[in-house]
């Protein structure tokens, strides 16, 4: 679905598609080989595919390399190499997804439309409700911290400084390499978030007409409502004509959870089910763009 | 010999000075430090089975914590007797 509403927008606009799903299959539905960098399919129409476990790597070689840096010592005992086990860090993943995002919407200015494809709900929603857990935990750790420096100015106040040799703690805010970084952070993650829950933003729930796939769109709607996240459109996709009456009762139960995101149906493509070598993307119905229905 | 003697008198008074600054300064050290444990404690809590922030953060934030770490062993190996420790800040004996 993605694939085809990038594929429809970049008739009359400038669009890049990016993957998210770590089970890329956009080079598979256009046809050609992806790989981490931007691929021009048509003049106005531009391929990527995330390599999550790339992103990965690189993010943890980076800190790897601030520790070691700060740890220069070790190298003298040949002991420095111990920090590459942080490589095999859990938890990693959602980070790097986000990351992915947020430079995508940094650098790529030229388009008109952005379309992320992304993984499955459960790996989708973790990801979109980061930004909102990380603040939360920044803040706490913020107060603490200005807790700590209001302490040490305290002390150095009361103190003054006993010896030449003596270790001078920072008190300052604009000296404490913690705080700064917290305060990085939390704009980055600030900054992020409102993009997502902006006007210009919307996402954009595909869903099959079966019981199964309807309760996980409940769960992913719950999600987003949660996390303040723009809801635009729902596609029903995959319809067959004789089960007809099970996509009508799927697509009520739809709007009554949104009521008031509009429905587009797809029907079920015959070329992907007889194995005829047909462009994938190229589908007959007319995906709405959420944007232009405004 | 009167200036050694005047040396010997602004030494005592001076060593009288730090004593007392040192006294009043060292509930207040005593708070930072048990902050500073906490703050460590909050950001790496799940090697003691807390819930922790998103890794990430844990890692962001690693390079800058020596000093956090070093108090957060000394807690865990004090905390047998916090109890004295305390006493021991405030005076009783």
């Amino acid at each position: 679905m993605s694939a085809a509403s990038a594929w429809q927008l970049s008739q009359s606009h400038r669009v890049l598609i990016v993957s998210l799903d770590p089970a890329h299959n956009l080079g598979d539905i256009f046809g050609v080989v992806l790989n981490h960098k931007k691929h021009r399919f048509t003049d106005s129409l531009y391929l990527k595919e995330v390599n999550l476990q790339k992103l990965c790597r690189e993010y943890l070689e980076r800190e790897t390399r601030v520790l070691t840096d700060t740890y220069r010592y070790l190298q003298t005992i040949n002991l420095d190499h111990y920090f590459s086990v942080l490589k095999y860090s859990p938890g990693i993943e959602e980070y790097a997804l986000l990351t992915s995002i947020e430079e995508t919407l940094r650098f790529q200015k030229d388009f008109d439309y952005i379309v992320f494809d992304t993984p499955p709900t459960g790996l989708t929603l973790r990801f979109l409700a980061l930004p909102r857990i990380t603040v939360t935990w920044i803040d706490r750790l913020v107060q603490i911290r200005r807790d700590i420096l209001e302490k040490r100015h305290t002390i150095y106040r009361i103190r003054g400084i006993l010896d030449d040799k003596e270790t001078i703690l920072s008190y300052d805010e604009k000296d404490d390499d913690i705080l700064k970084r917290l305060k990085t952070l939390k704009g980055n993650y600030q900054t992020l978030s409102s993009r997502l829950q902006g006007e210009d933003c919307g996402i954009v729930l595909v869903y099959n007409p079966d019981t199964l796939s309807l309760k996980e769109s409940k769960r992913l709607i719950d999600g987003l409502r949660d996390l303040k996240l723009p809801l635009r459109l729902l596609i029903n996709n995959k319809i067959q004509i004789k089960y007809k009456a099970m996509a009508d009762h799927v697509d009520s139960a739809m709007q009554a959870l949104a009521p008031a995101v509009p429905i587009q149906r797809v029907a079920l493509s015959e070329s992907l089910l007889d194995g005829q070598n047909s462009t994938l993307y190229d589908i007959s119905e007319t995906i709405l763009s959420p944007f232009e229905m405004k | 010999m009167i200036s050694s003697m005047v040396r010997w008198v602004r030494r005592i008074f001076a060593d009288f000075d730090a004593t007392h600054r040192e006294k009043a300064a060292a509930l207040t050290v005593m708070e930072m430090e048990e902050l500073e444990n906490i703050f460590a404690l909050l950001l790496i809590g799940s090697f003691a089975g807390f819930s922790s922030p998103p890794t990430f953060l844990a890692v962001e934030l690693l390079p800058y914590m020596e000093r956090e770490l070093q108090i957060l062993c000394k807690r865990a190996k004090d905390c047998n007797d916090m109890l004295a420790e305390m006493c021991g800040t405030i005076g009783i004996d």
